[in-house]
């Protein structure tokens, strides 16, 4: 039955593509921007993926929200082709430096401003694990908090979530709204059509700063933070994989394999023939490379 | 900062490093009376000074038994010390660190020097020095590990920040290590456990006697590269279990052994980088520190490496040699100005293997940092004009020292490019790489000043219309004739007309072969690329004889073989006769005397040394203040002497 009644707002939040290397800025207190690819958390799109299938089964509305810089525009817009209803981007440069408990700050003033009934997001992020900061935000709102969702049957007042537990085991627990859902990565975002991606680019992505929130600047960043980065590093990289010699072979080939840089010589050949003769070429190839066997038809 | 890695600090043990990069230990045959000398006190700080955060020491041997070297430091003896310590308080003023390596080099070595019989887990003699050593017994190896650890007391004392272990190529260690040395059918050998017993117990004594503060490590060699050795997946283990004791700190690695030499130390005929993929290998199963060296001459590769988690420290052993303020240089972005070793291994490897003092070709200053290292050029008192015939690598020496002095410098060069004939050896294949010597120069004579003159032939008359103070004639040599008869005319060609592309070559080449080095090898193979069919013929016992000391006797010929050339040694040839396309060669074998004849052949190559182009100099005889001559066109010998001459005339006028 449809039940237009459910806000939900998606927080939608940025995580680096673990696999390029990351590099530590010459100042050594930052990973470098260079060389670096960004993609939207991966179970933070599970979650939108959720909100929507509520979206399309109940009539939900479903608003996303990601807290960073213009760049995070992409996700939302991303999230707008998909079916979302309404997108803002929260961003102050205030806000730089800020820890966890700064960061909840802001996002527990936008759930107060926008009173959804449900805040859905990402169990955890790809490369840093488990953000607190949604997990913050809910306690400052006297929200429930549920982490580890995998399922999520929405009642009028009230909720029910299934949940991973030990050992591989599902819990289901119950919760009034308003209720704040953690989501693994268990639904596959749906893949949006031309037609709304192109509508995605003209949509208005709604951008509030700290005016909008009415929050005092020391609340946030660095100076609201409880703590302050010291040193910042890569631990010891995996080594790139190299071919090394490998150790079954004779000393003479690993020898060879080394000088020549795991590099094997390989050979070329060039016919110029007929197109009858081209095919008998061929196929006269393949049977001395051993990849078919007899005579051609 | 263009090498963030390569100079982010590295903490090895209780040392912390401010950055990447290892002054590798090798020989230098300047000990004086098996104790350090100044000469290394200068050596090794000119590298610390350079900006190497690590400096580690020649081998030094820990026993009697081991003398396998004539000028080695006995580190047993407490002797030692006072030396070590003006050593490290020379090499710390630089803010570097310096550990020394202790080494027992086992069957690696004769008795000849030191009038004992050499010591080995089994009699089975070194593949080079092929003297049967004697199969230590118990007490022998308690003893040999009691020295290790007197001797490393002797190192703290001395001042040293670690200690490092030779466990790989040339060492008493793999050699117990190593299926193919270690035959024991007692506690010491057969089951890894058992090889690894003696090893261990020389860590152990070791650590025991510089207590848990000190950073101790260990060289091990990565994979021994022949039947029956250690390959890198028992090596993997080894280290794996050698890092579990919980006794070292870092792991440094080689490669090989004197089995295949070549493979230690690399020559220009191997990549750039070639042992990367080992010491990869290696540390995908451990966390200690791991050392990569081989060919890794340049900041750039250096800093991909350690990017790429490959290894942890860069080993640099020639390329500080040949620079060593590769590093500062690298630091401050000045890659231009940094001069790349070439792995030409004449001066260093090429200068050891015949127990003399350590040499490089690009950098005279090595063992004489004290008199011509950085900070000691002085300017001239009396500014000069000096001018200089011949751009070869004596006029470009000459003319970058005597600029940078403060003189008035022209340097003439018949030819439209500076490098004289540089620019031919490197056409040779493999000799790509000598052509940076060149490169390194070029923009050096360049800073220095000096006013170059490209395509001028130089005339006397010219010459002395200029007036200059001082002339230096640096004309080099030209290829001599075949003392022989009919070794002139159509069809017979020397070694520049063949890589210059002036010969036309038939396809049955003969290449009498009188030089033995590079300039027959590599000219040889340039014709055989080409699919042209090479018989070399020398009077010598074997090709390629003058490229064992260089380590490119094995590759060379390997490729050769592989490339269908055909060797004949022992021969004198006599008489060359027939006519082109049908020459003939006679000749006798030297230690027989009986004749043969070979042929025919569509062309000759005849590679028989140089003579002196000196006919500038003989005209200007008294005509002229100062006149000088350098290089080649003195007596025609090897580039090292050529770079020596011109760098030492350009300090001195």
């Amino acid at each position: 039955m449809p039940n237009n009644k459910h806000t939900i707002l998606v927080l939608l939040r940025e995580t680096n593509d673990p696999r390029p290397p990351a590099r530590v800025t010459a100042r050594g207190a930052a990973i470098s921007e260079r060389g670096l690819r960004r993609m939207p958390n991966p179970a933070d799109l599970a979650a939108l993926e959720e909100a929507l299938c509520l979206k399309d089964s109940l009539g939900a509305a479903v608003t996303v929200l990601a807290v960073g810089p213009v760049r995070l525009d992409d996700s939302l817009r991303l999230a707008f082709s998909m079916g979302a209803d309404r997108a803002i981007r929260f961003w102050d440069h205030g806000m730089e430096g800020g820890d966890a408990m700064a960061d909840a700050k802001v996002l527990a003033r936008i759930i107060t401003i926008i009173a959804p009934s449900f805040l859905f997001t990402g169990n955890s992020l790809t490369d840093r694990g488990d953000d607190p900061v949604p997990a913050l935000a809910a306690a400052a709102t006297s929200m429930p908090c549920i982490g580890a969702a995998v399922s999520i049957l929405p009642g009028n007042n009230s909720v029910e979530v299934q949940r991973k537990s030990d050992r591989g085991a599902r819990q289901v627990v119950g919760a009034t709204l308003p209720c704040t859902v953690l989501f693994e990565e268990v639904r596959t975002p749906r893949y949006p059509s031309i037609d709304a991606i192109t509508a995605s680019l003209s949509a208005n992505i709604e951008k509030w700063d700290l005016s909008h929130l009415g929050l005092p600047f020391w609340e946030i960043g660095s100076a609201g933070a409880y703590l302050a980065a010291a040193d910042f590093g890569v631990p010891r990289p995996d080594p790139t994989r190299v071919v090394t010699p490998d150790p079954s072979l004779p000393a003479f080939e690993r020898i060879l394999s080394l000088l020549s840089g795991g590099i094997k010589a390989r050979s070329g050949k060039l016919n110029q023939l007929s197109a009858d003769d081209t095919a008998n070429a061929l196929l006269d190839i393949f049977r001395e490379e051993g990849l078919t066997a007899g005579e051609a038809p | 900062m263009m090498f963030p890695n390569l100079f982010s600090p590295l903490k090895i043990g209780t040392t912390e490093v401010k950055n990447r990069i290892s002054f590798q230990p090798h020989l230098t045959n300047l000990a004086i009376s098996n104790l350090p000398s100044e000469r290394q006190m200068y050596y090794w700080g000119e590298r610390a000074k350079g900006g190497a955060g690590l400096v580690i020491t020649e081998e030094l041997t820990v026993h009697p038994t081991d003398m396998a070297y004539e000028k080695l430091i006995d580190v047993y003896h407490a002797e030692v010390i006072p030396g070590f310590k003006k050593i490290t308080d020379y090499v710390h003023q630089y803010d570097s660190k310096i550990f020394a390596q202790l080494n027992h080099n086992g069957q690696q070595g004769d008795g000849s020097l030191s009038r004992l019989p050499i010591w080995a887990p089994s009699p089975i003699p070194d593949v080079l020095f092929r003297e049967i050593p004697k199969a230590m017994e118990p007490e022998d190896i308690e003893e040999v590990a009691r020295y290790f650890a007197k001797s490393a007391i002797h190192v703290r004392e001395g001042g040293f920040d670690g200690v490092e272990i030779q466990f790989g190529h040339s060492s008493l260690a793999r050699q117990f290590l190593s299926p193919l040395t270690n035959f024991r059918s007692d506690e010491y050998g057969g089951s890894l456990e058992n090889r690894m017993r003696a090893p261990l117990k020389f860590i152990s004594a070791v650590r025991k006697a510089v207590g848990n503060d000190f950073t101790l490590g260990i060289r091990m060699c990565a994979d021994e590269m022949i039947p029956g050795g250690l390959d890198l997946a028992q090596v993997q283990e080894i280290c794996a279990l050698f890092e579990a004791s919980g006794l070292i700190d870092f792991m440094d690695l080689s490669i090989a052994t004197f089995y295949n030499l070549y493979l230690v130390e690399g020559s220009m005929h191997s990549p750039l980088g070639y042992t990367i993929p080992l010491a990869a290998g290696i540390r995908e199963k451990i966390k200690l520190p791991v050392f990569c060296t081989g060919r890794i001459n340049d900041p750039v590769m250096a800093e991909k490496v350690l990017a790429a988690g490959q290894a942890d420290m860069i080993g640099m052993c020639r390329a500080l040699i040949c620079d060593p303020f590769l590093p500062k240089k690298a630091q401050e972005g000045r890659v231009d100005d940094i001069r790349y070793c070439i792995a030409c291994n004449q001066g260093c490897i090429g200068r050891i293997g015949m127990n003399k003092s350590l040499g490089c070709v690009q950098n005279p200053a090595v063992g004489r940092e004290k008199e011509w290292g950085e900070g000691t050029l002085e300017k001239a008192s009396v500014k000069k004009n000096v001018t200089i015939v011949g751009g070869g690598p004596a006029g470009m020496w000459a003319a970058k020292m005597a600029g940078r002095r403060g003189h008035t410098v022209t340097l003439i060069d018949r030819n439209e490019a500076l490098g004289g004939q540089v620019i031919t050896a490197m056409k040779g294949v493999g000799r790509d790489e000598f052509g940076v010597i060149i490169r390194n120069e070029k923009s050096q004579v360049e800073k220095a000043g000096v006013t170059v003159k490209l395509g001028v032939e130089a005339s006397k008359e010219q010459l002395l219309a200029e007036k200059p103070d001082v002339l230096i004639v640096a004309t080099g040599s030209v290829p001599k004739k075949h003392p022989v008869g009919g070794a002139d005319g159509p069809a017979i060609f020397n070694v520049v007309q063949v890589l210059n592309g002036e010969a036309e070559l038939g396809e049955r080449v003969c290449l009498i072969d009188y030089d033995g080095h590079q300039r027959a090898t590599a000219t040889a193979e340039f014709i055989a690329n080409q699919g042209k069919k090479v018989d070399m013929i020398t009077s010598s016992l074997f090709i390629c004889a003058e490229l064992g000391p260089t380590q490119d006797l094995y590759s060379s010929r390997q490729r050769l073989l592989q490339k269908g050339v055909t060797f004949t040694p022992d021969i004198a040839v006599m008489e060359v006769g027939g006519e082109a396309g049908a020459k003939t060669v006679k000749g006798f074998n030297v230690y027989s005397n009986v004749w043969f004849d070979w042929g025919p052949y569509d062309s000759l190559v005849l590679v028989m040394g140089q003579q002196v182009d000196d006919d500038l100099y003989m005209s200007l005889k008294g005509t002229v203040p100062e006149l000088y001559r350098i290089g080649d066109c003195v007596s025609p010998r090897k580039v090292d002497m050529a770079i020596w001459e011109g760098h030492k005339l350009g300090r001195e006028i």
